[in-house]
């Protein structure tokens, strides 16, 4: 019924963003061309001396392309790359020394720095994004890798030639021209390859990552897999880079894998513009070419300019050249032209999850306990809450309504007792894992991704039933009913290309239900979802919320403070104190006991 | 007992070259990659008075004045207004280090250098006969450890530092110039790395990138210690010992990744490191 008149309205919004996926689709397209006939012109124009440093200048570009999309977009500072490009030289180097040079060996070389790759980068994924790990910690890992592979490579005695390296061995008689053409199609094809996957609506997700982590695994998405394989992806295009580097210069040496050159790296894409892809390109390419030709003349008066300006761009433009002289360009104005918007298509819900029909127990909690230290926070907190049933805990502040969600929402928090979810413990599992159980937490701040739309929001939550693609984005945003409806209601569904930086602190609590609700949860639990809302917008939500628990059959368990809310929306109530249930009942047992005005007043005994 | 010896004293410099980086740690949340450039200037601070012909021992009091000069203006120049973007803080000190290494090669030339050390020769201890210096330097660590713990227990500076570690939002709101500890902090935390740098050179050479594989093994330290001057004695003395035991029974390339790696994997299975909570 509602669906006719939700086309017509979505209608435009499908053709703008038909329009603008054309856009970028033709300026891909187009600038591939142009780049393709520069790297293809380029042997004809330009002098022996700028050929030889551009090969080189282009590989190290594609470097830090994958330096770009782990730092610029995912928000992993990593140190690391040069690593990856090492094993890609050394794979090179060892095989055509030790073992000479033919197709075959070539072949064999190219697949051992493909899969020494990802095994370095995998064991690098599990040792520095694990979960709960710290941003700080992982950057510091991969700035341990490089050092651990040179110093490997000097104790290598003749094998790697230790410190002056491998030299003088044979390799591919491809002439120089030839090796500028495949190193630029190579950085041509990495780019675009790479731009097409950061705004794919897959790409969309690392952006999330950084914005915002913690929330991400609230969102059932495996942050620490999805790293781990970029990690293992770029490290790739880096290693493959490090192939065609030793292949063309047929010397390789411990620096290319060393700590100095993954820094270096960094500060080409801080200058270039982190997170533009464009700018880490040119910035790597201007720089490298400049370093060949002023090193010669003022080799440390250069490293020093090099410093003193990277110092100064993260102090004044942080966001890099690069986007500061197109902001310049533009007239001041920070982002560019406005984000497409989807077509909304309602789907049907999905089937209730397996042994969750009727009216059996969607959560159990039993023997619940949960210390800070020597603070016993939660101290055995038992009780069954079903689907249909609209569960408010209250209790003053302190009394661990909060941690009780927490435990509910990761299986890694409480210290002791049982949690079980539409039938299945939820035993040790971090967030993601406890989603798939069934489990939506809204967060008591909106916390959402500043720099995303709405639709793009909405897609990144539904992501774990829908997956994104890695290189396309959907003109249409498949939407489960009671996430349509909470968008109808609040009018957001006319705001779905507006960034969430711009929303209104209602806005962003209404935003931030529909994102657990595209979960599909059938364990829906609310942190306050209601607080610093005016009361008509308390209402609204408060109506939802019944609905969703009739409709939708959902087991909604709420933390909530006024009580006149409670009252109005409760079919069962529990009261919180010093880490106990006091009471457990229906609103008018509960709300209105003696024991519950005692302890919000907190005096008489 | 040569071991034992060289554990302690190993432990000692560590511990020397760590404790600026761990106070300013803790103060700012932020590993200071420039840590490195100020050990190397208090390095050049000591070529400098073996230059002058001064007694060696002068060496030690100028690198600090130096360090904590040079890290007071670094802190107003370059710290203050970074202290939103902690991230960018972090490349921006790491952009210093090069600024500095670049300006000593410019002044001092590339090539290795030698500074005159204020002691030397061997004096019998347990049954050995043991570099006399290395053992001063142990002396002079326990000294630092307890003049940076009466610092901050029984000075008011100290207790606003420890309030600013602890919850510098709350500091604030209580009154506490969190940005003068943090100038404070820094400032010094430069002149321990200084000083850390003038001593450490009479036991080998200067050379403008002297200070870099010292960095990474200190903030290692820094790492697993957390924001304790106990818990960084015992990380320096357990992965120093580790270090040395690796380099005397298996090689001394292993020995030199002994200790990032093994810190690399306690805090992998360990986040808090050595630190209690």
């Amino acid at each position: 019924m509602s669906k006719a008149p939700g086309r017509a309205a979505a209608m435009p919004a499908a053709l703008r963003a038909g329009a603008a996926r054309r856009v970028d689709t033709r300026a891909l397209v187009a600038g591939s061309a142009v780049a393709l006939a520069l790297v293809a012109a380029g042997p004809f124009v330009l002098p022996d001396f700028m050929v030889n440093n551009l090969i080189r200048a282009f590989l190290y570009a594609a470097v830090a392309l994958t330096v770009d999309v782990l730092w610029g977009y995912t928000g992993v500072l990593t140190f690391g790359q040069s690593a990856f490009f090492g094993i890609g030289v050394y794979a090179v180097g060892l095989i055509f020394t030790h073992a000479g040079f033919n197709f075959e060996y070539a072949a064999l070389a190219f697949a051992a720095a493909v899969i020494g790759a990802v095994i370095v980068a995998l064991l690098v994924g599990w040792l520095a994004f694990y979960h709960g790990a710290s941003p700080l910690y992982a950057s510091v890992v991969t700035l341990v890798l490089p050092i651990v592979v040179t110093q490997l490579l000097y104790s290598g005695g003749t094998f790697t030639g230790s410190s002056s390296g491998l030299s003088g061995f044979e390799s591919f008689q491809i002439e120089l021209d030839a090796w500028f053409r495949i190193a630029g199609a190579f950085l041509v094809a990495v780019t675009a390859a790479t731009w097409l996957f950061v705004r794919s609506d897959a790409g969309r997700v690392l952006v999330a990552i950084r914005e915002n982590e913690p929330r991400c695994e609230y969102l059932g998405l495996d942050v620490s897999r999805i790293k781990t394989w970029l990690l293992a992806a770029s490290a790739v295009v880096a290693s493959i880079a490090g192939y065609a580097f030793a292949s063309v210069q047929m010397v390789v040496a411990p620096e290319y894998a060393g700590f100095v050159f993954g820094t270096e790296l960094v500060i080409w894409v801080a200058l270039g513009g982190r997170g533009t892809l464009i700018g880490p390109v040119v910035g790597t390419l201007l720089i490298d070419v400049s370093t060949a030709y002023l090193s010669g003349n003022m080799p440390f008066m250069w490293k020093l300019v090099i410093g003193v300006t990277f110092v100064l761009v993260i102090l004044a433009a942080p966001e890099g050249i690069g986007p500061l002289a197109a902001r310049l360009l533009r007239g001041g104005r920070r982002e560019g032209p406005g984000a497409e918007v989807p077509e909304v298509r309602p789907v049907a819900d999905a089937a209730p999850a397996a042994g969750a029909e009727g009216a059996g127990a969607a959560l159990e909690v039993s023997g619940v306990r949960k210390r800070f230290g020597s603070l016993l926070v939660l101290d055995g907190i038992d009780f069954v809450a079903r689907r249909g049933e609209l569960l408010s805990l209250v209790g003053p502040n302190g009394a661990g309504k909060t941690t009780l969600l927490r435990c509910i929402a990761d299986g890694g928090e409480r210290s002791a007792g049982d949690i079980v979810v539409n039938g299945r413990s939820i035993e040790r599992r971090p967030p993601h894992e406890c989603v798939g159980l069934g489990v939506g937490r809204k967060f008591q701040n909106a916390n959402i991704f500043d720099a995303l739309t709405v639709a793009e929001t909405i897609r990144i939550a539904h992501a774990r039933v829908d997956r994104p693609s890695l290189w396309s984005r959907s003109a249409t945003l498949d939407l489960p009913q009671a996430v349509l409806r909470v968008l109808q209601t609040t009018g957001l569904d006319q705001q779905l290309g507006t960034r969430v930086r711009h929303l209104s602190h209602g806005q962003k609590q209404a935003l931030e239900l529909a994102m657990v609700l595209s979960l599909e949860p059938s364990v829906l639990l609310l942190d306050e979802p209601t607080a610093g809302l005016t009361k008509p917008e308390r209402t609204l939500i408060g109506q939802i919320l019944v609905d969703l628990a009739h409709t939708h059959d959902l087991c909604i368990v709420l933390v909530e403070h006024d009580l006149d809310f409670v009252r109005e929306i409760s079919s069962r109530v529990i009261v919180l104190h010093q880490g106990r249930i006091v009471l457990d009942g229906t609103v008018a047992e509960v709300v209105d006991s003696e024991t519950v005005r005692t302890i919000y007043s907190g005096a008489r005994r | 007992m040569a071991q034992l010896l060289d554990i302690v004293t190993t432990a000692a410099i560590l511990y020397a070259v760590a404790a600026g980086l761990l106070i300013v740690f803790g103060v700012m949340k932020i590993i200071n990659f420039a840590h490195g450039g100020f050990l190397t200037i208090g390095g050049y601070s000591a070529l400098i008075v073996t230059r002058l012909g001064w007694n060696p021992w002068w060496s030690l009091g100028f690198a600090v004045v130096i360090g904590v000069v040079c890290g007071a203006i670094v802190e107003r120049l370059v710290m203050r207004p970074l202290y939103a973007r902690p991230l960018d803080a972090i490349l921006a000190t790491w952009g210093l280090g090069i600024v500095v290494g670049q300006v000593i090669t410019l002044q001092f030339g590339r090539e290795v250098q030698f500074v005159q050390s204020p002691v030397s020769g061997a004096m019998a201890i347990l049954g050995e006969s043991y570099s006399q210096y290395r053992l001063i330097l142990v002396v002079l660590a326990v000294v630092l450890a307890v003049a940076i713990g009466l610092v901050l227990n029984a000075t008011s500076l100290g207790l606003q530092t420890r309030a600013v570690i602890m919850n510098e939002n709350l500091a604030r709101g209580l009154g506490i110039n969190s940005g003068l500890v943090r100038f404070a902090t820094f400032s010094i935390g430069s002149g321990l790395a200084a000083l850390a740098g003038a001593l450490i050179t009479p036991l080998s050479s200067v050379d403008p990138n002297m200070g870099v594989p010292w960095l990474v093994n200190a903030f290692m330290l820094v790492l697993v210690s957390g924001m304790s001057l106990v818990s960084l004695g015992v990380s320096c003395l357990v992965l120093g010992g580790a270090q040395v035991l690796v380099s005397t029974y298996g090689n001394p390339v292993a020995g030199g990744l002994t200790i990032v790696v093994l810190s690399a994997l306690i805090l992998r299975f360990r986040p808090q490191g050595f630190a209690r909570e």
